[in-house]
């Protein structure tokens, strides 16, 4: 017997495996129990065939966007607000996973690990989501943009408010389409493209090389740029759209020259401009009510010089995440200092987060690159653009994706004006149009309907 | 005051949640009760008679009921002689006395200067000679009382009623909520409540009374774990089709809706008979051993029928029809491989060559293979390593099993890429919810949702309840069989799916600690596989539906739908009862016959004092 009490021995290999195994569930389940029953698996988290209960989305004057009701989850009566806020409400599915309904599920289901999905207290402790959004801004922004791809977003600069965020293309979430996997039309329609979207941004990414030259170059403003339309700067060409000529640096910016940006960033050099743009967010991620968003990039270190000079013009390898470009534009409305966009309101609390802002630069550099872009508008885009007395500052790109494909056209901007401090970017991809033409419509139309915006 | 009133009419939830806090310490109380309650009611390592040795005196004490004697330091009775093999002979005591066998020794054994051949018996004075030692038996009341140690005071150990009483009352909380948890009163699961009853408290008088058996605890843990799984299926309403009324709330039996929980019911009454049997039939271990052959044939015939017979249920052919019942007969081949793989210790002695038994498992597994039922196979596979491992001690048998085994999956992923495809989805449940993941991820998703003390019975959304997921077509897959463990996580709470986790670990734990003190190395290699096996199936079970481990479907002891399954659970039950000496030893009383020791063998006294039961 006691050799067979010493062999049974065998049976701690299981006990001590299946004392693993449990540990090891029941760390994955305290770590990620709330992420597990809020997926959009659980029709009883969904809502599919949940209970009225489940929280309700809310825009900044309190339309209601989206809500269940005997089992379904419903959204607005106005289709072309329920597009326009798609990617900021989300999908009931949870495929947009930077929806509200998909990042805030713990909040609007009421989950929480003592009780799980259950109210056994009867109390609601589902919460609702107020959005920052303006939807009537919003719908507006989506018929501006007229079913072309890319995205659009304003922001308040000051608060960090979200005044109108839409991506292109997306789809109806009371009927999302059955071939919404199969159907090119709809690539990227679960993207949220403001948030996690990074493009080729052409010639806005000449903001950026400005505030480097301002903060390095004290000779900035006597230096003379010379254009013949095309210069082969080291080795290799680099091409205007037309011939400048003479110009000083302001006009430069103006006539958005290549050549006189692209000697700009081989003469600052690749240091300077990398650490330019790290300053101002490049290369690393930053959240918007917790959700991070795409990276912009900036990446030199392998760059040869003629691949520098594109690069300072916003070609090369650089992509920008709009949200981003936004927060930039931003800064240099408000003295240099960042504010963080967000656009969800949490009920109750007052509006504190986001005010706490970052510094991108100083107040002088902020303010001389204002000044750059203040005068590209009064004397190349034209105040009429623009709803009288908002004094925007603006800059437009066109980035070149290159051959077979289109380009994408970029607006972004910001009123200076401190009673419409509002911040814009737009792109519209797969564009033929330049910048000016393709977003600058958007962008326009956009400030004229903010001005309607309640205070 | 609309809040107040809110709170107001939620005071039944309120009350079931509150019952749902208690479920789980009262079943960790019974749980933990009836393991302390086995552990102080085993028998201490004390003497049962004395071997003297003839020319010493020394009085060598005789502590099992099977004893090796013999040179070799493993041995129970160990005679540092060199004229003695390393395993001598075998010292055992049957129901007819204690018998003596020779294990092919070198030299041979003498009973009162005899060279035996087979089994002798020996009566106390008798002289064993093995190699030049002669050992003489006595009684323990015929040592001086200063050789035999002091009588241990008994640790005080909780009533069986007590602890069934708590269990009882667990079912009540368990089954009102079944009643009533979701809002809407059903008298439906009041039928297997009562039946439920009737078989635990039944068993109880039969046992205890009428068998005068000491030990209810196995039991007891067998009907709470039961228990949980019947409350849980009572709550759903499995064949009702979208659209079709629930039957009225004062409706007390209703097939159609209630068809899984029917079954289980019934399934479980014909598990505990079963169970009756087998612990009757295991009393007497010549018979036992006699039927070793028979039901090993039986069970490969089971085997080859359902082969022949075998209808293909969601990929796997693992079911037979019967005149309108499925079953499934693996289920019960486990029981007889059990009883084919175990042996009492001469046989180890002497029959080391595992030979038969390797080949009926790879009949089992092989056909098991046929059959695409993978998860039996690992379970078969493991409890092979356990009896072969008790049986032969070789760490190379293992060895040699387990990279045999590893080289055969190898094969088997090579040569038939489906098999290894259904790993696919393991540990990437998320990122693939619709396919290879589809139902992992909802099973964990349902469970989490559940919190620590669940919605309730019925509420669940994976168990087409009477609560928010009404309807047959609202169950996912399996929610009550392959992933009940997230369902219990659901509808009651990870707390309790712990403590029934923990019941299983410590039956096990038990049987471990209890292995030397059975009435032959065949119970205790028995107790020790059927133990091992209901541990390693609820690895399986659970850790595979929560996507630790990859995903077999196999059922979760005793809780998951599955009526063979059921009966089969309770069948391992009973090599855990037959492993335990107190089973057979009875209670001693005036008024109940307890099986007389024979004459010349000491009176065997079970250690235990007993509350509550009027004794």
């Amino acid at each position: 017997m006691n050799v067979t009490r010493k062999r049974s021995f065998i049976l701690y290999f299981i006990i001590v495996a299946f004392i693993g195994c449990l540990g090891f569930f029941l760390f994955e389940y305290f770590t990620s129990a709330s992420s597990w029953a809020t997926n959009p698996v659980n029709k009883l988290a969904t809502a599919q065939a949940g209970s009225n209960s489940t929280g309700r989305v809310y825009d900044r004057n309190g339309v209601l966007l989206a809500y269940s009701q005997n089992g379904e989850r419903l959204y607005n009566s106005d289709k072309e607000i329920r597009c326009s806020m798609l990617h900021a409400v989300g999908d009931t599915e949870g495929n947009i996973s930077t929806g509200v309904q998909t990042a805030m599920r713990s909040r609007l289901t009421g989950y929480n690990l003592i009780t799980g999905l259950g109210t056994p207290f009867g109390l609601k402790t589902t919460g609702d989501v107020t959005l920052t959004i303006d939807s009537s801004l919003n719908k507006t922004a989506y018929e501006l943009m007229n079913g072309q791809k890319g995205a659009a977003m304003i922001y308040n600069w000051k608060t960090g408010e979200i005044l109108s965020m839409v991506s292109n293309p997306g789809f109806d979430p009371q009927n999302p389409p059955q071939d919404i996997g199969t159907n090119a039309a709809y690539d990227g329609a679960y993207v949220n493209k403001v948030l996690s979207g990074a493009l080729t941004p052409g010639s806005i990414f000449k903001i950026v090389t400005t505030v480097a030259a301002s903060e390095n170059m004290p000779d900035l403003d006597s230096q003379s740029f010379h254009c013949d339309g095309s210069e082969v700067i080291g080795g290799s060409p680099i091409t205007c759209t037309e011939v400048h000529g003479d110009q000083n640096f302001q006009q430069a910016l103006a006539n958005s020259c290549n050549i006189a940006f692209a000697h700009l960033s081989i003469n600052l050099g690749a240091n300077t401009m990398t650490k330019t743009a790290e300053e101002l967010g490049f290369n690393k991620s930053f959240e918007v009510d917790g959700i991070p968003t795409a990276k912009s990039s900036y990446n030199v270190s392998t760059a040869s010089e003629n691949q520098l000079g594109w690069s300072g013009v916003g070609q090369y390898t650089d992509t920008v995440n709009p949200c981003h470009m936004a927060r930039i534009l931003g800064a240099i409305a408000n003295g240099g200092n960042a504010v963080t966009p967000h656009f969800v309101k949490i009920s109750g609390l007052p509006d504190l987060i986001g005010n706490s802002g970052e510094s991108m630069m100083s107040s002088t550099i902020a303010n001389r690159v204002k000044a750059y872009l203040r005068w590209n508008v009064q004397n190349y885009y034209g105040d009429k653009m623009f709803p009288t007395g908002m004094q925007v500052c603006a800059k437009t790109g066109t980035a070149e994706l290159g051959e077979n494909k289109q380009n994408n056209g970029w607006m972004v901007g910001f009123s200076q004006n401190d009673s419409t401090p509002y911040a814009f970017v737009v792109v519209v991809e797969d564009t033929s149009q330049y910048g000016y033409q393709s977003a600058g419509r958007v962008a326009s139309g956009l400030m004229q309907a903010a001005t309607n915006l309640k205070k | 005051m609309e809040q107040v009133l809110t709170v107001l009419k939620s005071v039944p939830n309120l009350v079931f949640f509150v019952f749902r806090i208690i479920i789980p310490i009262l079943s960790l109380l019974v749980i933990l009760r009836c393991y302390a309650s086995m552990r102080a009611g085993r028998r201490r390592e004390e003497p049962v008679v004395f071997l003297e040795d003839a020319t010493s005196g020394v009085m060598i004490p005789v502590l099992y009921w099977e004893n090796s004697i013999g040179r070799s330091k493993s041995c129970d009775i160990r005679i540092p002689d060199d004229t003695i093999s390393r395993d001598h002979a075998v010292l055992m005591r049957r129901e007819s006395g204690w018998t003596i066998v020779d294990t092919e020794s070198k030299s041979g054994t003498f009973l009162n200067g005899k060279k035996i051949k087979g089994p002798m018996s020996v009566r106390p004075g008798d002289t064993i000679k093995v190699g030049a030692t002669s050992l003489i038996l006595k009684r323990v009341t015929d040592v001086k009382p200063q050789a035999r140690p002091g009588r241990h005071q008994q640790a005080k150990t909780p009533s069986p009623a007590g602890l069934l009483l708590t269990t009882t009352l667990i079912q009540v909380l368990l089954f009102s909520q079944a009643c009533y948890g979701s809002g809407e009163l059903s008298l439906l699961p009041v039928l297997p409540f009562v039946v439920l009853l009737i078989v635990e408290w039944g068993l109880y008088f039969y046992s205890r009374r009428i068998l005068s058996r000491v030990s209810f605890e196995i039991e007891t843990i067998g009907f709470l774990l039961s228990g949980i799984g019947l409350a849980l299926l009572s709550g759903q309403r499995l064949e009702l089709d979208e659209g079709q009324a629930l039957p009225s709330a004062t409706t007390l039996f209703h097939w159609a809706s209630m068809k899984v929980a029917y079954t289980q019911v019934i399934t479980m009454v014909m598990g505990v008979i079963l169970f009756c049997l087998m612990v009757w039939f295991m009393k007497d271990l010549e018979r036992t051993t006699k039927w070793r052959i028979p039901v090993t044939v039986a069970a490969v015939g089971l085997l080859a029928l359902n082969l022949l017979l075998a209808h293909s249920t969601y990929g796997s052919k693992n079911w037979i029809n019967i005149g309108g019942a499925s079953i499934q007969p693996s289920e019960f081949v486990k029981l007889a491989f059990i009883f084919a793989g175990a042996a009492t210790l001469d046989r180890l002695q002497t029959k080391r060559n595992l030979a038969g038994f390797i080949g009926f498992s790879a009949i089992c597994m092989g056909a098991l293979f046929l059959i695409k039922d993978m998860g039996t196979a690992v379970i078969f596979f493991v409890t092979f390593l356990i009896i072969s491992f008790m049986r032969s001690g070789s760490v190379r048998t293992v060895a040699l099993a387990i990279s045999a085994a590893g080289l055969g999956a190898l094969l088997v992923f090579q040569m038939m890429p489906h098999v290894a495809s259904r790993f696919d989805g393991w540990r990437h449940v998320w990122e693939d919810t619709q396919n290879a993941g589809y139902q992992q991820s909802r099973g964990m998703s349902y469970g989490a949702g559940g919190g620590l003390f669940g919605l309730g019975i019925g509420n669940g959304g994976m168990g087409a309840g009477t609560g928010p997921m009404t309807g047959k077509s609202n169950m996912l897959f399996a929610a009550n069989s392959d992933l009940v463990f997230d369902m219990i996580c659901e509808e009651l709470g990870i707390v309790l799916a712990v403590v029934v986790l923990v019941g299983l670990v410590l039956l096990t734990f038990y049987v471990r600690g209890d292995v030397s003190r059975s009435r032959s190395t065949f119970y205790s290699i028995s107790s020790c596989a059927a133990a091992g096996m209901l541990l390693f199936q609820t690895m399986l079970n659970v850790f595979g539906s929560t996507d630790v481990l990859p995903f077999t479907g196999v059922t979760l002891p005793f809780i998951s739908a599955g009526g063979s399954s059921m009966i089969s659970c309770w069948g391992m039950l009973a090599f855990l009862k037959a492993s335990d000496e107190r089973t057979y030893a009875g209670r001693r009383r005036g008024s109940v016959p307890v099986p007389q020791p024979s004459r010349e063998e000491p009176e065997y006294r079970p250690r235990r004092a007993v509350r509550g039961d009027g004794d």
